[in-house]
């Protein structure tokens, strides 16, 4: 892709998160969401793959209807409350609306099933891009509604840890676990986001470091599904050796950071009384787990069959930048004990 | 004018008769209680090689209890085998033998049930004269595809060229008729044992598409046949086929995703009337470590920036 039109693409994804931070009014947020999913939409389709393409069309339908059920309930409630104002929306008919349209353009379940399709359709960095800073936005609008209906966000986070531990069981395709990772995640942040909307952003914060590198180390192994990871260990023996540190840390095990954002998430959902969501969550955190462990079994625990040619990749210097790739590693791995800390500046962000 | 028979008849013999008595009609504003059975049926034009629709579009279905039990067995079998396989591992089977797993036999010709995965036509169903049929060999051990070529184009006006027949696996179904895709993701070439008799044949993989726009995307290779009493091994690997859409070559080519597979199909049209003959062992997919290629075809650009 010409680096001009590059440029200007990223510089609209950036710009259009931005506008909907910085926004108080709803038309102003939905313009951002708009210009975010615009923007994005030729860097996924920009090798012109008839899977990149079906997944280039899939996006945008989902996030055109997430938008347009945005601007309906926007609009309604300026019918029924005669302002726009973003934090002042009360009347539950908008509220609801707009928590369907923002969990649509999240990929909350039960409005899922795009997101596994259009993360496997594109490729690894643009997948990451979907993955991550597309859901900075919505998450944010989410934020900042009053919760009028504790229940729905409660709903829509149980029902998207167990669809995303259950989803991802018997996938084989790397990017399709990561889109069921990414459901279960966003999951666990909607559930708290009602109680201490700070622990939820610490959470995703989290998320995304986890994301980060998981994404990142399938690139630089350059593969696809588990069997090809599984005889990527000849090409970076180290970062073979962290792997399933990253993915135990998706799974939220102690003592890696992972634990953290599942660990202060059931405090606070057993400070509310809420014992018996508490349980049924950290057993669908269980579902996550096997299929990140399966991953590790294979990259790690086992050597696949290779030919003696396979064995000699690591020799060669390689031609990725790892300087982020080893950041995000790292911050996945060893936060665990500056937890305290880490909650401290959240809440101070928070108020 | 007295109005026709057919308001005096018994109700079942209705559309029966209205055939009788349509010519009969001769002043057209006196409709009958139904509406003339070949009006509705055959006001389209019929392509010549296309059969009489002689039922309406309800009288074909086979409304009977056993089938909707059997259905309703095989259904629940199937959801059930589902649910059970999530248990196992990827794919129904265990992690280990899904990680191992370096050669895989996809079609099999053992009996008529796996003749009955199969479709097989020609240009006869548009007009054509060449023929093709289906049937297991000697022993039951193989597919038997025979037939004649005829490359006279059908007299209707548009067709201009003719002389083909293909021969495609069916969609396999999962539980309540959901499409089943195969994962050839371990794999990289196809394997197949032929018995041809020279002729060039063309493999045609159809990968799953959402958009009905792509749905006539088909990856396709050249598969040439040596013809001798001998078997013939061939080995494909799916970096050589290239995208093709409705037959016609595609500029920007791309090389097949293997996470989802529909259909596997071979077609005949090399313009040489006569008979012909293809025998198929087995269909498989196995992985060969030794073929690094990606992708075998230039992807140039058609309009450079500059």
């Amino acid at each position: 892709m010409s680096p001009f039109i590059l440029a200007t693409l990223l510089f609209a994804l950036g710009l259009g998160t931005m506008i909907t931070f910085a926004s108080s009014h709803w038309l102003l947020a939905w313009m951002g969401l708009e210009i975010n999913t615009l923007a994005i939409l030729p860097l996924m389709a920009q090798h012109h793959h008839p899977r990149a393409i079906e997944a280039t069309t899939k996006y945008f339908i989902a996030q055109a209807t997430a938008a347009a059920m945005l601007l309906f309930a926007s609009a309604t409630n300026a019918w029924l409350t005669g302002q726009w104002d973003i934090q002042l929306m009360t009347h539950p008919l908008p509220v609801t609306l707009i928590t369907l349209a923002l969990a649509l353009k999240m990929g909350l379940a039960p409005m899922h099933s795009w997101l596994p399709e259009v993360i496997q359709g594109v490729d690894f960095t643009t997948g990451l891009v979907l993955s991550t800073w597309q859901k900075l936005a919505p998450f944010v609008l989410l934020l900042q509604l009053q919760p009028t209906n504790s229940t729905l966000l409660l709903a829509l986070g149980t029902a998207s840890t167990l669809v995303g531990g259950w989803g991802g069981l018997n996938q084989t395709q790397l990017r399709k676990i990561l889109a069921y990772s990414s459901i279960a995640h966003l999951g666990w942040m909607t559930i708290v986001l009602q109680f201490s909307p700070s622990l939820a952003l610490l959470t995703l914060i989290v998320y995304f470091t986890m994301t980060f590198s998981a994404f990142l180390m399938f690139k630089l192994n350059n593969s696809t599904n588990l069997n090809s990871l599984a005889i990527s260990w000849t090409k970076a023996p180290v970062a073979t050796a962290l792997a399933p540190l990253v993915l135990l840390s998706l799974g939220g095990l102690p003592p890696l950071t992972g634990f953290m954002s599942k660990w202060l998430i059931l405090q606070e959902l057993t400070k509310q009384d809420l014992m018996p969501l508490a349980t049924l969550l950290a057993l669908s955190a269980l579902l996550s787990l096997y299929f990140y462990l399966r991953l590790a079994y294979s990259l790690t625990l086992t050597v696949s069959p290779n030919t003696l040619i396979g064995t000699t990749p690591w020799r060669h210097p390689t031609s990725h930048l790892t300087l982020l790739l080893s950041t995000s590693t790292v911050a996945t791995v060893f936060l665990l004990p500056i937890t305290p800390a880490i909650v401290t500046l959240f809440s101070l962000l928070g108020t | 004018m007295s109005l026709p028979k057919i308001t005096r008849l018994p109700p079942a013999r209705l559309l029966g008769s209205i055939q009788h008595h349509c010519q009969q009609l001769l002043l057209p504003s006196i409709t009958p209680l139904t509406v003339p059975r070949r009006a509705i049926i055959q006001s389209e034009y019929r392509r010549p090689g296309k059969p009489k629709e002689d039922k309406l579009p309800w009288q074909k279905i086979n409304f009977s209890l056993s089938k909707g039990l059997d259905g309703i067995k095989k259904n629940f079998a199937l959801l059930k085998k589902e649910f059970s396989d999530r248990w196992v591992g990827p794919e129904g089977k265990p992690l280990r033998e899904h990680m191992l797993e370096q050669t895989r036999v996809i079609w099999e010709f053992r009996g008529p049930e796996n003749l009955e995965q199969w479709v097989v036509s020609s240009d006869s169903e548009i007009g054509g004269q060449s023929e093709a049929y289906l049937k297991l060999s000697k022993n039951n051990n193989t597919l038997f595809l025979y037939g004649t070529l005829n490359s006279t184009p059908p007299r209707d006006g548009e067709t201009r060229y003719s002389g083909y027949c293909t021969m495609r696996s069916k969609q396999s179904l999962a539980s309540f008729d959901r499409k089943k895709y195969y994962d050839w993701t371990n794999f990289n070439t196809l394997h197949l044992r032929v018995r041809g008799d020279g002729r060039p044949w063309m493999i045609n993989i159809g990968t799953e598409t959402y958009y009905s726009h792509m749905k006539d995307d088909i990856y396709s290779y050249f598969l040439y046949t040596r013809g001798g009493p001998y078997w013939q091994d061939v080995k494909i690997p799916f970096s050589k086929f290239f995208l093709t859409h409705r037959g016609r070559i595609q500029d920007e080519q791309h090389p097949v995703w293997l996470d989802k597979i529909n259909t596997i199909g071979f077609t005949l049209g090399d313009k040489a009337d006569g008979p012909f003959q293809l025998e198929i062992d087995f269909i498989g997919v196995s992985k060969d470590y030794a073929h690094t290629e990606e992708f075998a075809y230039e992807q140039f650009k058609r309009n450079p920036e500059v």
